[in-house]
């Protein structure tokens, strides 16, 4: 067996102690367990107080591979010990490990051959944050992105995330000598120490190495007090520590121009660094505020302009008004920046563009930073903004709590004339308890905000359980003529600190808790605890708290987790399934019943709707269930039976259908008995390859395809509108001839009967109204279909700019944009009038039928819209880019398309200058196309479909 | 250099197909580096695979027919099954019996020996055993990816969690184990299997597939590349080796896209330079891979390969554009256009051949030993 022939250690791992004797053993022993046997562990004592020293000192005499050593006097931080510990150290490479954290068992191993086969100075590893005292073992992985697979690198120049986001020592692993060679030690005296060294480390280095693998175990407790108003204080201190480090590392970056990096750096900065005390100030008094913009202006005021690049804009903001001392306006944007999402101010609109606040627009920075358009609150309604709801009032009596508040109104979105009505809600925090809710007395609308009071006879009317409901969170509900928004509340200056005196009865007795306890939530909103204020319930919360642990609470815990997991499971998808496929077996299929879907359950829309349509216009006798998807079914008739998707009464629905309808896919687990027949509508004829055709269905694995096969064999007809269906669709998801139904689609029959229409069809006509479109002169739709890249849904992005194209044609034509519907869009309120977004219309065919010319580039929709005989350009700015990232085409569009195929945006425009000759020289191309791709839509499908499976159903049944 | 003794612990000593020849061939290298090699088997091989006259190292089979599934009761009745439980029972005590086997064979093994288990089925009798302080190496010979879809997914995860180490066929299969919170991972290629005197001088109009008849090798999807890529090539022809459970419905397949006269279905054939000498380009059109040896065998010869990038184990192996050409995967076009590019330039062909000759190389049985005697090292400090 070979023996290495000289005894240095492969490494030294130092671990550093003070105070804390109890861990300090479990730390050393996850070193000596290390898979790795040739490693030394040095235990540092930063000249503890406690038994720490002892302890080291034993565990050194236990073990020829410890060693300990004690500083002279406490050095109040961990650099001092850190450099100590390295100034002894043997091993060949060093690493460091705090006395309460652990290094997971192969973490000497995997870091020892990382750094001999690439050579590396330093190796660094993923780090797994402990939560010790949390419930369910939560465990939080640090800067994960970095560490997906291993990477080498020459120099930290080529990953700049690595230098600003992982800024801790003790995941890494560094070589001994390159440790002294470049004189890497801790500063003293300096919090944050961690930062400086990382960086000088990552800067020294010639060669670092990342590996996947978790090498270092940061156990952290959760469940930290609330922070006081002290505590708050001694953070912003700390931030000048923090400031200072960061100047010493831009002066290093500096020395060796790596402008790249600091800028960066400067970008994490901002980002990140700064967040963490914005957070504290909205609680903190002016002058506490002011030192710490002094402080920040310091530092931040040098920042280059790009800095702010790739930052959100609530980010770039902030920022801008805090170096300018905007209370006011920066308040409500921290609120926003913790809470994204919440409309925190109540917003400007000038020249078309949407503003975070009135003030600072004369400065171009400023109007480029404030500008908020692309943030889409303006397009949104009411019932979909999370407003800012600020507490103004606060008090108690025994009884209960009077609040007050004010709701921000962003751009009078709530109309001085609305009905207004409001209540709160408080909710246990623990999911799934009690809710109770008061009224509000009085709302009043107050211009730019809404303000309310609400009297809250807490100590009667709430009723906690006690012990698992400690924490209860409080929401307003207003309803503005009749939609609701909910808002939390937030706390910001408004003093709690008085606070404490409200009784509650929990039901399980004044024993278990006898007060409320109001304190602001980590996201600064009013929520309230459940204290221990009379003797009694003081000495029994104690023994409640002690006994936790014992034997008879554990097996009650486990029983009351074993309660929860049943019902889990219950509701489960697998026992869904089981359980659907028993409704099968034995439950009876009721005669009649149709079950029919859209995309999904996303819409009331498409063939399915226009065969529902149909059959009621007869009178067919039938029962109509409709499913639909999320929270609640919008737009679906009045008369039918409604089960969202994947629910109980859905599976039911399913399992006793005569009929199956849809146009997408039940899901795809789901038998269908023989008894039910399955009519499937499909939704677009195809240019990109489909099922089977598709690259990702033909890789699978046999066993993966053939259940694949099976859902699609389900379908008992599979409606198609024409050859070129019959030659794609048809072979790709392998239908055989018989299934086929050549009628054509019958959401395309208003199109087909449209064509020759002298009048505009009622349904296009309430579109227009609805969304106040003009029908006096023309409308041009654009319908692009979505990207994708490596198989992500790319976000929507105008391939034109749009406020070019509306002042270039915004007097002589409106026009529609219509996005796929993976993708959305908002539109500035510049272009309000000449361009409307009808993207949320459920369906589609109004849309259609009020449009006189489309642009699309190659979505389906192509094939419907040519039916109306109406013009079509086709912008197809990135068409290799489209095919290759997609899976390949069956046809090539700008071979076989029936209009002007465009590439850029001045051909496009010059196209659309003249919509007549538009029309007039491509007739030909248009009929000719119809009849290749689409012709079996005459206009009769939903008829022919209910003639042939429901046309013998007299009124009889 | 050591002397060891090395174990290797398999699911068979020689089922026909590519793990039992990897594993013939590491046993016979290590035994000329001076280890004494031992391979244990499981259960006999269904269709054995031949060894040779006096291989260079011993081998030994747990059972004499292959052991039954595990059996588990899920429902109340399964468990007033009291002959399905007896069953079991008997299952678990044939198991520590066969395990009880093992451990001597890990006992009697001197010290520094090393136990290499080449399939996790396999690792679930090690685990049961004495490994008498000896380290485990623990191996899985397909990609992550493939794993996936199979039920040695979880087997990996739970029996190879504890081994001394668990070997995968590339690092970027290793950092997708390590993703899944495995910290004992590393990674080790095949070698090249062979390395003729005589390359393909690339002059016959022929591409050449060898791989079984089954859907994991996606002949399928090649007849379809070939479909598209053939008219535009006349004159060259299809040699597909091999043979399987599909040749029937692929033959079928090749009859209906009109292929018979430029697809020859040539067979298996034991003579793999000989077929791959008889070529100009190698297309391999698999689902899903290892570190395939086909790919390996072809460059040794000089035939620039087209093939799915399937596997992080294609991509190591073909360097793409530079001594062959890869296409994503399920993406017939790409592959016929791959393939096209090939066959229209000879130009092309010779210089990604004669690399592909020069590259594979890098994984020569000198090459691979060393790195696995580094490993032994390695995992004794």
């Amino acid at each position: 067996m070979s023996q290495h022939p000289d005894t240095t250690p492969d490494i030294s791992v130092v671990v550093i102690v003070f105070n804390d004797a109890a861990r300090l053993p479990t730390a050393v022993q996850s070193v000596l367990d290390q898979t790795l046997r040739n490693v030394e562990v040095i235990i540092a004592d930063d000249h503890s107080t406690d038994a720490s020293f002892e302890v080291a000192q034993q565990l050194a005499a236990r073990s020829d591979r410890v060693r300990a050593i004690q500083l002279p006097e406490n050095s109040g931080g961990c650099g001092e010990p850190r450099n100590q510990g390295v100034a002894v150290a043997r091993g060949r490479y060093v690493m460091f490990l705090d006395s309460d954290d652990t290094l997971e068992p192969n973490a000497c191993r995997n870091m020892l051959e990382a750094a001999e086969s690439t050579g590396a100075d330093l190796v660094s590893g993923l780090c797994l944050r402990v939560h010790t005292d949390n419930r369910h073992g939560k465990t939080v992985k640090w800067y994960p992105w970095l560490y997906r697979e291993t990477r080498t690198f020459d120099s930290v120049a080529e990953i700049p995330d690595l230098l600003v986001f992982d800024t801790l020592s003790t995941n890494k692993c560094y070589r001994r000598e390159f440790l002294i060679d470049s004189g890497l030690v801790f500063p003293r005296g300096i919090h944050y120490e961690d930062l400086l060294f990382s960086a000088q480390a990552y800067l020294a280095a010639s060669r670092i190495t990342l590996i996947p693998n978790t090498v270092y175990f940061w156990n952290v407790v959760e469940k930290a007090a609330e922070k006081s108003i002290s505590n708050r204080r001694h953070e912003i201190n700390n931030f000048a520590d923090r400031v200072e480090i960061h100047r010493r590392i831009d002066r290093i970056l500096a020395e060796q121009g790596q402008d790249e990096l600091k800028l960066h750096k400067d970008r994490k900065f901002l980002k990140h660094d700064l967040v963490l005390y914005l957070r504290d100030l909205p609680f903190l008094d002016d002058e506490y505020r002011h030192h710490f913009a002094e402080m920040a202006r310091g530092y931040i005021q040098d920042f280059s302009q790009e800095a702010y690049e790739g930052l959100s804009p609530i980010h770039r903001l902030c920022a801008f008004l805090l170096l300018r001392e905007d209370w006011k306006n920066l308040t409500p944007a921290i609120d926003t920046l913790i809470n994204p999402g919440k409309v925190s101010s109540s917003l400007v609109e000038r020249d078309g563009r949407v503003y975070w606040c009135a003030e600072h627009l004369d400065d171009p920075v400023g109007r480029e930073i404030l500008d908020v358009t692309d943030l889409g609150y303006h397009a949104k309604p009411v019932q979909r903004l999370a407003l800012r709801n600020q507490v103004t009032a606060y008090t108690e009596s025994p009884t209960g709590v009077t609040v007050a508040g004010a709701l921000v109104n962003p751009l009078g979105v709530i109309p001085p004339n609305a009905k207004l009505k409001a209540e709160l809600e408080f909710r246990a925090r623990r999911k799934s308890l009690q809710t109770f809710r008061f009224p509000v007395q009085s709302v009043k609308h107050e211009g730019v905000s809404v303000a309310w009071q609400a009297d809250v006879p807490l100590a009667a009317k709430l009723r906690p359980l006690g012990i698992i409901d400690e924490v209860w969170d409080v929401r307003l509900h207003l309803t503005v003529d009749g939609e609701r928004t909910t808002s939390r509340l937030t706390v910001g200056q408004t003093s709690l600190e008085e606070g404490g005196a409200v009784r509650v009865r929990p039901r399980l007795g004044r024993m278990t808790a006898d007060r409320l306890q109001p304190h602001a939530s980590a996201k600064g909103h009013l929520a309230f605890r459940l204290t221990q204020h009379g003797r009694l319930a003081r000495r029994t919360s104690m023994l409640v708290q002690r006994n936790m642990q014992s034997p008879p609470a554990e097996l009650a815990k486990k029983m009351a987790r074993k309660v929860v997991a049943a019902r889990k499971d219950l509701h489960s998808g697998p026992r869904k399934i089981e359980t659907y496929h028993r409704m099968i077996r034995l439950l009876p299929v009721r005669t009649g019943t149709v079950v029919f879907e859209s995309h999904l359950g996303k819409q009331y829309s498409d063939s399915p709707r226009a065969i529902y349509e149909e059959m009621r216009r007869r009178g067919v006798p039938f029962k109509a269930v409709w499913s639909y998807a999320g929270e609640r079914p919008t737009g679906f008739p009045k008369d039918v039976e409604l089960v969202r998707r994947w629910s109980w009464p859905y599976l039911r629905a399913l399992a006793q259908a005569e009929f199956w309808i849809d146009n997408q896919g039940f899901p795809l687990k789901l038998n269908k008995r023989p008894e039910t027949t399955y009519i499937q509508t499909w939704h677009g004829s195809a240019l990109k390859r489909m099922g089977f055709d598709e690259p990702k269905y033909r890789i699978k694995p046999e066993h993966e395809q053939s259940a694949y096969q099976e859902a699609i064999d389900r379908f008992d007809y599979f409606v198609v509108r024409g050859r070129h269906d019959e030659k794609t669709l048809a072979p790709a998801y392998r239908i055989p001839e018989e299934k086929l139904l050549r009628t054509g689609y019958p959401r395309n029959d208003a199109l087909v009967r449209a064509k020759d229409a002298e009048t505009l069809d009622p349904a296009a006509r309430e579109l227009a109204d609805r969304l106040g479109i003009r029908t006096d002169r023309p409308v041009v739709l654009y319908a692009p279909t979505f990207r994708e890249q490596n198989g992500k849904v790319q976000k929507f992005e105008f391939p034109f700019d749009i406020d070019a194209f509306a002042d270039r044609f915004g007097d002589e034509f409106t026009l529609l944009i219509r996005t796929h519907y993976l993708n959305s869009v908002t539109l500035p309120p510049s272009v309000a009038g000449r361009v409307v977004n009808v993207s949320e219309e459920p369906d589609i065919t109004p849309v259609l039928l009020l449009a006189d010319a489309m642009i699309t580039d190659y979505s389906s929709v192509m094939f419907d819209y040519a039916l109306l005989q109406r013009p079509m350009v086709f912008f197809t700015y990135d068409w290799e880019e489209y095919v290759d990232n997609s899976r390949g085409t069956y046809f090539d569009l700008s071979e076989q398309a029936p209009g002007p195929v465009v590439r850029t945006a001045e051909d496009l425009f010059r196209v659309l200058e003249d919509l007549q000759s538009l029309a007039s020289e491509h007739e030909a191309r248009l009929k000719e196309f119809v009849t290749q791709y689409g012709e079996y839509d005459r206009g009769d499908a939903a008829a022919r479909i209910v003639d042939r499976f429901f046309g013998n159903r007299g009124d009889a049944r | 250099m050591t002397q060891r003794d090395i174990i290797f612990v398999a699911n068979e000593v020689n089922e026909l197909g590519g793990v039992a020849r990897w594993q013939a061939l590491m046993a016979k290298l290590f035994a000329e580096s001076g280890h004494r090699v031992t391979i244990v088997g499981i259960a006999p091989p269904e269709v054995p695979m031949d060894l040779g006259e006096n291989p260079p190292f011993s081998t030994v089979t747990l059972y004499d027919e292959r052991p039954p599934g595990r059996w588990q009761a899920r429902t109340l009745s399964d468990r007033a099954n009291l002959r399905a439980r007896r069953r079991e029972a008997m299952r678990e005590a044939d198991m520590r019996r066969a395990a009880e086997r093992l451990s001597s064979v890990f006992r009697a093994a001197r010290p520094g020996a090393m136990i290499i288990v080449t399939q996790v089925w396999a690792m679930e009798w090690v685990a049961l055993a004495d490994t008498a302080g000896h380290p485990v190496i623990g191996m899985s010979h397909e990609s992550y990816e493939y794993s996936r879809g199979s039920s040695r997914f979880q087997r990996v995860e739970r029996y190879y969690k504890e081994t001394d180490r668990l070997l995968l066929l590339t690092r970027e299969d290793a950092d997708l184990w390590i993703g899944r919170g495995l910290n004992n991972v590393g990674y080790m290629p095949n070698p090249l299997p062979m390395m003729p005197e005589v390359p393909s001088e690339r002059t016959e109009k022929v591409v050449a597939s060898i791989g079984r008849l089954g859907h994991q090798k996606g002949i399928d999807m090649l007849l379809d590349a070939w479909a598209e890529a053939a008219p535009k090539h006349p004159g060259w022809l299809l040699k597909i080796y091999g043979s399987g459970p599909d040749e029937e419905a692929l033959r079928q397949q090749c009859t209906r896209l009109g292929l018979d006269g430029s697809v020859e279905w040539a067979g298996q054939t034991d003579d793999v330079a000989g077929a791959l000498r008889g070529a100009s380009v190698f297309v391999q059109s698999s689902r899903g891979e290892g570190f395939p040896l086909a790919l390996l065998e072809a460059m040794a010869c000089a035939v620039p390969c087209a093939a799915f990038d399937c596997a992080p184990g294609v991509r190591e192996i073909i360097r793409d554009e530079e001594d062959g050409l890869l296409a994503r995967p399920g993406n017939v076009s790409e592959l016929a256009h791959q393939l096209g590019r090939l066959m229209e330039d000879a130009a092309l062909r010779d210089t990604m051949g004669e690399r592909a000759r020069t590259n594979v190389q890098r994984y020569s049985p000198a090459a691979i030993c060393e790195r696995w005697e580094e490993l032994f090292t390695f995992l004794e400090r």
